[in-house]
């Protein structure tokens, strides 16, 4: 296809771009401490990463959406395929099975799951004749999420099955969904947290039942959700037995980082004196001695903002904020003036994903939120997370260059 | 149904209105941590990385008074492995071998030592050089294996002195939390015994402080160049009272016996020349770790090596004192230089008690200065009971005793002098009779002194009355330079006066020069020399045998106190001891080499 490069969103590539760079510079420094045989390692793996994830997002771009399109249910197959044969051939580590290892690559399946759930959920909503509101469209859409999650959880990884589920609330909403409809479809989780005191359920329950009394959204959706929210709270006890240990812990240590000083609750008290020490023009770069000297944890992965944070201070974590804010707001306005509900889908899908590993791993490095283990896009070192990440930036710029195409 | 649904603008502006409130959620987060708490955050971040270590200063040396060393420090070599670089297979079977430890004990001192995987976890110390020597040439067969200096305190094993110097080791958590005014850190090396607690603070000078960068596994990664490290001071030296000669003579007089003491000073001021406890132990094991069974050996040894004897050893005096009984009576005036009271007929009935004298065949009447010279008994018992119990305890306590003496070295006795509230403490009002003042009298009962007390009473007759204060450190050097000689100083003077005192002196020379003498065997051509013998009844074994000598009578220089335990009469065993140590002392001033006095048969 030939496209006029002049009519791309040059700013949206920019910004993705300077993240990217960013998380490289950043990688660097991590890996930067006295002594460390791997200096060189992760920058340059990661540059040559970014080599590739442009080109597959010149290939995105490149390629007609329609095509997606019509690849979507083939796509959605392949990824449930791949994450049943990750359990059984994956590299583990840390008892997790997530990776297939070719050498010195490691590819994680369910990174590309969140791409062909994103398709198949945005196909499905596309072109389905059912009201917002049904059950069966409802049911379907909830039935191809849970798939992939399902097969991620055995894995175990409680935080990328998550953001499966984000990818269906937001494509719920995004088809015309209201967010109260939204909340009462979720309630059963409410339910969940709050039978961990039987008072604190009781109130719970109750307002649940004047809620659906003042609203009536139908007898037979409000008759399911008081059931399912009085089996959530009775089967809780059950679920947190099933819960891996270093979840539970994960979840109790974000409940009190005091719990666990030396372990999650460790990870998090470095990354906020990381943060905080750097003020607002922070310690310079390759000058992070919180970095440097290791106190931080998985430095290039996870705690990458709390490096940027102390090299870069104050004005180097509101660049970043802006940039993805900026980022996310492109998104938005492309979702919003597309004609192809289809690629307006995809936009918000891709948005969704970015928006969520976005609060996740920047509030876990401020502390508040729980240590999951999810990257922050593009800027986190990781090959397949940064393909991914520019995967959908090239679905979304693809989308705002066609945007009058039906 | 439609409130469920959402047009495409709604959707819009609250997608916005979502980007918006993540942003400000996010930001406000980096606000707080980046701005409100930086101060904080920044000095965690600063401890986090910064290990302040402490520079031990060298530890002062310690001379005897002619300059010769006491106690110095000296360089010994510790071996340690870093756990990190350690080889497996090779690091620990090849060190073991070298060090003739088993691959398990090495295994377990690393574990035991172990403070990072980074920092050397010590395995040995005072590995000789030539172990060292290996190391550095065959480095390659020992990965991970380090060596450092460290300095360790040496004590000179041949001067017997450990009764002086003391020892030093590692402050104990009881002496952390005691200590307010001291600064001692964690795992500080500190005077534990003798010298080395007393002077602590001037041997220890001053530890510096250094701060050192490190990563979170404690890796060192150098100095910390933000902050000036606080440089450490060097410990002041000591030159000690002691003569090195004269304590090694000490050790050597008492060598052949099983347990004792003595103390020599010099009366004119009050210095101690030489001090010895006999059986005694090696300092120098406790400047590393002692091993427990060795620690045990030593502790439940029956002859006390631990014990300071010339300190902190409690015995009768027996006739050493007979001194203070015939002074005070001369005081009181009960008799004059000349009296004869009773004579001795061998012993002394009073009540339904008979009191012997030592010498079954009597000595006869004897006047002051011959009844000392001869040591009678009887003669003692009648001023005693003249004096009664109190007036007694009264010309004791005069005389220094059941009080310290003030020495510069921890933990003294002060011995007991029983006086009659004493006994209706212990025995009740009106359930002990005046018998106990003829024990009193001639140094028995419940009278009991230090070897070194005894010594300085001595040293009061010597030196006309006046009595110094025993002291140890005869100068301060500190490091910056300079010294400070420390001064004699006048205790008190005995409670008599300088015609008793004469009849005393008379006593104290016809002990040696009398023909009747009971250590006339020490009498000899070269020096003339006084004393007195004693035997202490010891309720627990054999007397323990007494001698305080002085010499020479025309100037007196020095008193030598020697007591021998469980040896039997004084003028058999103590008397020869002393005799040796004078010997020495006198042969160093007159310079030649005195052939052995021959000695002389001798009584009590």
């Amino acid at each position: 296809m030939i496209l006029n490069y002049r009519s791309l969103d040059w700013k949206l590539i920019g910004a993705a771009l300077a993240l990217s760079l960013i998380g490289i510079m950043l990688i660097m420094s991590a890996q930067h401490y006295a002594g460390s045989a791997y200096q060189q390692q992760y920058y340059m793996r990661q540059l040559i990463w970014l080599g590739i994830a442009l080109f597959v997002f010149g290939v995105v771009v490149h390629l007609p959406l329609r095509l997606f399109d019509l690849m979507a249910p083939l796509l959605y197959a392949v990824s449930a395929v791949l994450l049943v044969l990750v359990l059984f051939v994956g590299s583990a580590k840390m008892g997790a099975y997530r990776w297939f290892s070719f050498g010195p690559i490691n590819f994680a399946p369910s990174d590309y799951a969140k791409v062909a759930l994103i398709f198949v959920l945005a196909r499905f909503f596309a072109y389905t004749k059912l009201s917002v509101i049904s059950k069966r469209r409802l049911g379907v859409s909830a039935l191809l999420t849970l798939i992939p999650v399902a097969l991620i959880l055995k894995q175990p990884d409680l935080g990328t099955s998550l953001v499966f589920f984000v990818i269906l609330f937001a494509l719920w909403f995004w088809s015309g969904l209201s967010p109260l409809y939204m909340l009462l479809i979720v309630s059963p989780l409410i339910s969940l947290v709050a039978a961990s005191h039987w008072l604190a359920w009781s109130i719970y329950i109750a307002v649940l039942v004047i809620f659906l009394l003042l609203f009536r959204p139908g007898f037979v959706f409000s008759f399911l959700t008081v059931v399912a929210n009085l089996a959530f709270g009775i089967i809780t006890p059950f679920m947190w037995g099933r819960l891996a240990d270093y979840q539970k812990l994960r979840i109790l240590t974000f409940l009190d980082p005091g719990l666990d000083p030396r372990g999650a609750g460790y990870q998090i008290i470095q990354s906020k004196i990381a943060i905080g020490s750097g003020g607002i023009l922070g310690k310079g770069f390759l000058n992070g001695s919180q970095t440097r000297l290791d106190f931080l944890p998985e430095p290039h992965t996870d705690f990458v903002f709390s490096v940027l944070g102390e090299e870069f201070g104050l004005l180097g974590s509101t660049l970043v904020l802006l940039l993805f804010t900026f980022l996310f707001y492109r998104a938005i306005r492309v979702a919003a003036r597309c004609r192809s509900k289809f690629a307006s889908l995809l936009v918000i899908g891709a948005a969704s994903v970015f928006l969520f590993q976005f609060i996740v791993n920047i509030g876990m490095t401020l502390g508040f939120m729980p240590v999951t283990g999810l990257p922050l896009p593009f800027v986190s070192y990781g090959g397949t997370s940064l393909v991914l990440s520019w995967t959908l930036v090239g679905l979304i710029v693809s989308a705002d260059y066609h945007w009058q195409e039906y | 149904m439609e409130r469920f649904k959402l047009s495409l603008a709604g959707r819009e502006r609250i997608g916005y209105a979502v980007v918006g409130a993540v942003f400000l959620t996010l930001f406000i987060g980096v606000v707080k941590l980046q701005i409100v708490e930086h101060r904080d955050l920044a000095l965690r971040s600063e401890s986090n990385r910064i290990r302040v270590v402490p520079i031990v200063p060298r530890r002062g040396l310690v001379y005897d008074r002619e300059g010769r060393v006491i106690i110095d420090n000296r360089p010994s070599y510790t071996v340690s492995v870093v756990p990190a670089e350690e080889v497996a297979g090779q690091t620990i079977p090849n060190l073991a071998e070298l060090l003739g430890l088993d691959t398990a004990q090495v295994r377990a001192r690393i574990q035991k030592n172990l403070v990072s995987r980074y920092q050397p976890a010590t395995v040995k110390r005072d590995v000789p050089f030539e172990t060292i020597a290996i190391l550095e040439e065959q480095s390659k067969k020992f990965p991970g294996v380090t060596y450092r200096m460290e300095q360790v305190r040496q004590y000179n094993r041949e001067l017997g002195a450990e009764v002086v110097s003391g020892y030093v080791g590692e402050v104990s958590e009881d002496e952390l939390r005691r200590s307010s005014r001291q600064s001692y850190r964690l795992g500080a090396i500190i005077g534990k015994k003798g010298l080395e607690r007393q002077y602590d603070e001037l041997l220890r000078g001053r530890e510096g402080t250094a701060y050192i960068e490190v990563s979170a596994a404690g890796q060192i990664l150098g100095e910390y160049t933000e902050r000036r490290p606080i440089p450490s001071f060097p410990g002041a030296n000591l030159t000690l009272t002691i003569d090195n000669d004269l304590q090694a003579a000490c050790t050597q007089a008492l060598d052949t016996f099983c347990c004792g003491a003595i103390v020599a000073l010099d009366p004119r001021n009050g210095e101690i020349l030489a001090m010895t406890s006999y059986p005694t132990y090696d300092a120098n094991i406790f400047s590393s770790v002692i091993p427990e069974t060795l620690w045990q050996e030593i502790s439940s040894d029956t002859t006390h090596p631990l014990l300071n004897r010339p300190l902190k050893g409690l015995y009768p005096p027996g006739s050493t004192v007979k001194f203070v009984t015939v002074g005070a009576a001369l005081e009181e005036g009960i008799i004059s230089r000349n009296t004869t009271l009773s004579p001795c007929l061998g012993g002394w009935q009073f009540g339904n008690r008979f009191f012997r004298c030592w010498q079954p065949g009597g000595h006869g009447a004897l006047a002051a200065a011959h009844s000392l010279e001869q040591s009678c008994d009887v003669f003692m018992y009648q001023l005693g009971l003249r004096l009664d119990v109190d007036k007694l305890a009264e010309f004791y306590d005069g005389c220094g005793f059941g009080h310290i003496t003030g020495v510069d070295l921890p933990d003294e006795e002060k011995g007991l002098n029983p006086t009659s509230e004493y006994y209706n403490g212990r025995y009740g009002r009106g359930q002990w009779t005046r018998a106990l003042v003829l024990n009193n009298s001639i140094g028995q009962g419940e009278l009991l002194v230090t070897p070194l007390q005894l010594a300085r009473f001595f040293c009061g007759m010597a030196n006309g009355g006046v009595v110094y204060r025993p002291h140890i450190v005869k100068k301060v050097s500190p490091a910056a330079g300079g010294e400070i000689v420390i001064s004699p100083r006048i205790d008190f003077t005995l409670p008599f006066s300088q015609s008793t005192l004469d009849v005393l002196w008379e006593g104290l020379r016809l002990v040696v020069e009398g023909e009747r003498g009971t250590a006339r065997r020490l009498k000899n051509k070269y020096y003339s020399i006084g004393g007195k013998t004693g035997t202490a009844q010891n309720p627990h074994g054999d007397d323990h045998s007494w001698f305080v000598g002085v010499a020479p009578l025309d100037n007196p220089q020095i008193v030598v106190c020697a007591i021998v335990e469980n040896a039997g009469h004084g003028s058999d065993v103590a008397a020869p001891v002393v005799g040796q140590v004078i010997r020495s002392f006198m042969n160093k001033k007159i310079g030649f080499e005195i052939v052995s006095t021959e000695p002389a048969e001798g009584g009590q």
